[in-house]
């Protein structure tokens, strides 16, 4: 081969080993970036009135008669467009019409009743109360203008008569004024369409301001409060303003997405102009501020993870990786110390390293499977408490897995603390004991405290040895280590598939994981500086 | 004076002022005892890790031996229908057993030159400097938990498999590769770096002298010099894709069956460890659905630990030789 095609075949192989490595560096911004970016939208975002609504209600937070006050501000608009909905519903929801007219009817019979008139005149008016009803009725029934009209006349023609006057058969003819008027502008023949529509745009008004004010609050409370964030405000403007639809152009074809535009089922009506407002306006009503929502990590959530933060997951993390620590911390430290202080290597010592690498090499479901037949099932009735998956049994667990991480790492520092250390301090007369107690242990210190780091990041980590040892989704905040709890890995897998109601909020699936990454990541940078500077301390770089 | 008689003279309780210099076991029968009840407790202590080795071999036995006295291991292993629940339970694993292979064997094809590839880079072509700033990096990867890889293949991956790239499925086989090849790549990178190194410099100056580019140099003698090293590598690499529980079980569609036609890896598997997780929260305990996955644990425990004892081995090979060469 040619000097020179050996000399392109060598750059060609240096260009693709830089190639590779971008391509992991790559892939590392590719997997931490969406999860940071749409995590940080869990704390940082634009909240609105709805959001320091819910705040008050749930968290008893921020100034109330500032929140009363903004709410004033905004209640007009606000009933502006509930009035023109309603109004537009007076022409078209001819059922409910159909009913407010019998049940003035019934009122008015009742106080005739109790108004002492002669028999006679009260039948009269009885009759006359029963045809207007009538009439009304067929009007709104009806789909012929005409009709509609000459029924209206009839009733109208009794507006001024006195003997209706100041009684509950006045609402007869304010129903009819408004019937007319919203009549002229609808295609009757469209009646039902409308129904439909006007009751899906009043759907998606709950979601986006919330319910109706002087209506009964929803049970849950995730219905009682309209969008809390602008984002999801604008996703729900969106969906207020284009409706989306899946159509098979031909049959045996894909199913394709079809947006039309809402306003056009409302054309001609006084609802068509309403979008525009409700766009323009939306600002006004909803006042979106920006927020640094710091409380999203001592918040409980309600209900499920839907509002609120991650503060019961957050204790549960820190309680497991502490008391796993509780547990591992001086296993660790003796086990490395006698491994590389105490022996030479034998049979036993090559069994123990032996045992130590198999059980860094057994997958992490196994240490679950060990730590529910073992801890939960054996152990706890064998020590006579109730045996079902707890805070203890979890850490338990992860101690166990983390145990080899914890031994390597001080049993590296530990062979790291140079010898003329030991030899000085072996001469000047110290025992062994003393000498691993007072020297090579200080000396040894921050290395061992790198390898306490990891393991600490590889327990908050650790999903499959708690799934069933001892964390849950959902409950309540664990009040002694007998409990269960939540913690951010398995509330990270439960919100990415296993709750419906989390699909809703992404921040939320988002905000959970970024935080676990972040907590895991700060251990793990701290731990790699602190290797760094114990290296140059230790060799004197 | 050996080492036996310097550890007395120092022994815990010495008040080395007042007492002669060397003890005899005869006179200095407290401390004799002391450093030797000291030294057996601290072994005891350190006899936790062998105590828990045994001790989970004992209970997922214990917990499986029931089912396998009562099923056969043969259709345990060769039957594909994994019907639990069903009112004639049928408990064949192979397509789990599959479905791991499935996942590990993609993540190696992937995992496998990208990490050697990486390895050679940080070992032989850049500079110390920039090596200090690409190892963290890497090693940033392995610190990432699971759930959050497979966060990242549920919420991002599949998505964009199943919108953007024509996927039935965002959830398959190739996703829960994919995203478990960056899982063990760390692995790979960090052991086949060590070996790679670990091959003297000798050998490379001596290639280089007879006129060898760089990359005849590690393709034809570095790369040959540290391959129990490698083979270490890729092993430790495979345990990290078999044993992984939380990527599998998100990301690979959770349907037990064999992909057909057989190299399809778009289609959705399921893995021994996702069945495990999966599973064990509706069973009852003691029931024959609950031993049959303590058997497919012990399964997936005897083959983690053959590969942990081939890696050992490949390891201990490596080690030796760079040994001789030193």
């Amino acid at each position: 081969m040619k000097i020179i095609v050996r000399c392109i075949l060598d750059k060609i192989f240096t260009a693709i080993t830089w190639i590779t490595v971008f391509i992991i560096i790559v892939l590392l911004i590719i997997i931490l970036g969406p999860i940071l970016s749409k995590g940080t939208s869990a704390i940082v975002f634009k909240d609105t009135i709805e959001f320091r609504k819910m705040e008050s209600s749930i968290h008893n937070r921020g100034s109330e008669t500032q929140l009363a006050a903004q709410i004033t501000q905004t209640a007009s608009i606000r009933q502006a467009i509930y009035d023109t909905i309603e109004k537009f519903k007076r022409g078209v929801d001819t059922e409910s019409l159909t009913d407010q007219a019998r049940a003035i009817y019934r009122d008015f019979g009742l106080q005739l009743r109790y108004k002492g008139l002669g028999p006679q005149q009260y039948t009269e008016i009885r009759s006359l109360s029963k045809d207007i009803r009538d009439r009304l009725d067929t009007a709104f029934a009806s789909e012929d203008k005409s009709q509609i009209a000459e029924c209206l006349n009839f009733v109208m023609q009794y507006a001024d008569d006195p003997r209706f006057k100041g009684t509950s058969a006045e609402a007869f003819f304010k129903m009819a004024i408004d019937f007319k008027t919203a009549v002229e502008k609808i295609d009757l023949a469209k009646h039902y369409e409308y129904v439909k529509a006007v009751g899906e745009l009043e759907d998606l008004l709950t979601q986006l301001l919330g319910p109706r004010p002087g209506k009964a609050l929803p049970a849950t409370a995730m219905n009682q409060f309209g969008a809390t964030r602008w984002d999801l405000a604008e996703k729900l403007m969106d969906n207020l303003l284009w409706k989306e639809e899946w159509v098979a152009q031909k049959p045996g074809q894909p199913l394709v997405k079809i947006r039309t535009e809402r306003a056009k089922e409302f054309a001609g009506t006084e609802i068509e102009p309403l979008f525009g407002y409700i766009k323009d306006n939306l600002e006004k009503i909803l006042k979106p501020q920006w927020r640094f929502y710091w409380q999203y990590f001592i918040d409980n959530s309600t209900p499920g993870h839907y509002f609120g933060g991650i503060g019961p997951e957050i204790l549960g993390t820190l309680l497991l990786t502490l008391l796993s620590m509780v547990f591992v911390i001086p296993l660790g430290i003796i086990s490395a110390a006698y491994l590389t202080e105490c022996t030479t290597d034998n049979v036993v010592v090559r069994i123990i390293r032996m045992c130590i690498n198999s059980l860094a090499g057994v997958p992490s479901i196994i240490f679950g499977l060990f730590g529910l037949a073992f801890f939960v099932l054996f152990l706890l009735p064998f020590l006579g408490l109730p045996s079902k998956p707890c805070i203890l049994t979890a850490s338990l667990t992860l101690s166990i897995l983390t145990l080899p991480v914890m031994i390597r790492a001080s049993e590296e520092a530990i062979k790291a603390v140079p010898l003329t250390y030991k030899e000085a301090s072996l001469a000047m007369g110290a025992s062994n004991f003393k000498t691993f107690i007072s020297v090579t242990l200080p000396a040894a210190m921050p290395g061992i405290l790198t390898g306490v780091i990891l393991s600490l990041s590889r327990v908050a980590g650790e999903t499959a040895p708690i799934l069933f040892t001892g964390a849950v989704a959902l409950g309540p905040v664990p009040s002694s280590i007998f409990h269960s709890t939540r913690t951010l890995s398995y509330g990270s897998y439960d919100m990415a598939v296993g709750d419906r109601l989390a699909m809703m909020v992404p921040h939320n699936q988002y905000g959970m994981v970024a935080t676990l990454v972040i907590l895991v990541l700060c251990l793990n940078t701290s731990a790699i500086i602190l290797r760094s500077r114990l290296f140059k301390k230790l060799h004197g770089h | 004076m050996n080492d036996s008689q310097i550890n007395q003279v120092l022994s815990p309780t010495a008040d080395v002022r007042h007492q002669p210099l060397v003890l005899s076991y005869g006179q200095g029968l407290g401390n004799f005892l002391s450093l030797y009840i000291g030294r057996s407790i601290l072994f005891l202590i350190t006899c936790t890790s062998v105590l828990s080795v045994l001790l989970i071999f004992f209970f997922i036995i214990k917990e499986s031996l029931p089912f396998l006295q009562k099923f056969s291991l043969t259709e345990f292993l060769t039957n594909t229908g994994w019907y639990p629940q069903a009112e004639k339970p049928q408990f064949g694993a192979l397509a789990l057993v599959a479905g791991s292979f499935y996942v590990t064997i993609t993540a190696m094809v992937f995992a496998v030159p990208t990490g050697i590839l990486a390895a050679v880079f940080l070992s032989d072509i850049v500079s110390f400097r920039v090596q200090n700033i690409v190892k963290p990096v890497i090693e940033l990867l392995a610190a990432i938990p699971s759930v959050a890889y497979g966060f990242f293949a549920v919420m991002v991956l599949a998505p964009w498999m199943q919108n953007k790239a024509g996927f039935n499925t965002g959830v398959n086989a190739l996703n829960a590769g994919i995203v478990l090849a960056v899982m063990a790549l760390p692995t790979i990178v960090s052991v086949a770096q060590d070996s790679i190194s670990a091959v003297g410099r000798e050998l490379r100056e001596a290639s280089y002298g007879l006129g060898a580019t760089r990359m005849e140099t590690i393709f034809k003698v570095v790369i040959p010099a540290a391959h129990s090293g490698i083979i270490a590598a890729i092993i430790l690499g495979m345990m990290r894709a078999v044993g992984e529980t939380m990527v599998v079980w998100m990301a690979s569609g959770n349907a037990s069956q064999i992909p057909h036609p057989w190299w399809d890896l778009s289609q959705s598997i399921r893995t021994m460890t996702a069945t495990i997780a999966g599973d064990m929260g509706e069973t009852a305990k003691g029931s024959d659905h609950y031993r049959s996955l303590f058997t497919i644990g012990l399964f997936l425990l005897i083959m983690t630990l053959c590969l942990n004892l081939f890696s050992e081995y490949f390891l201990t090979q490596a080690a030796k030789k760079s040994g001789i060469r030193k």
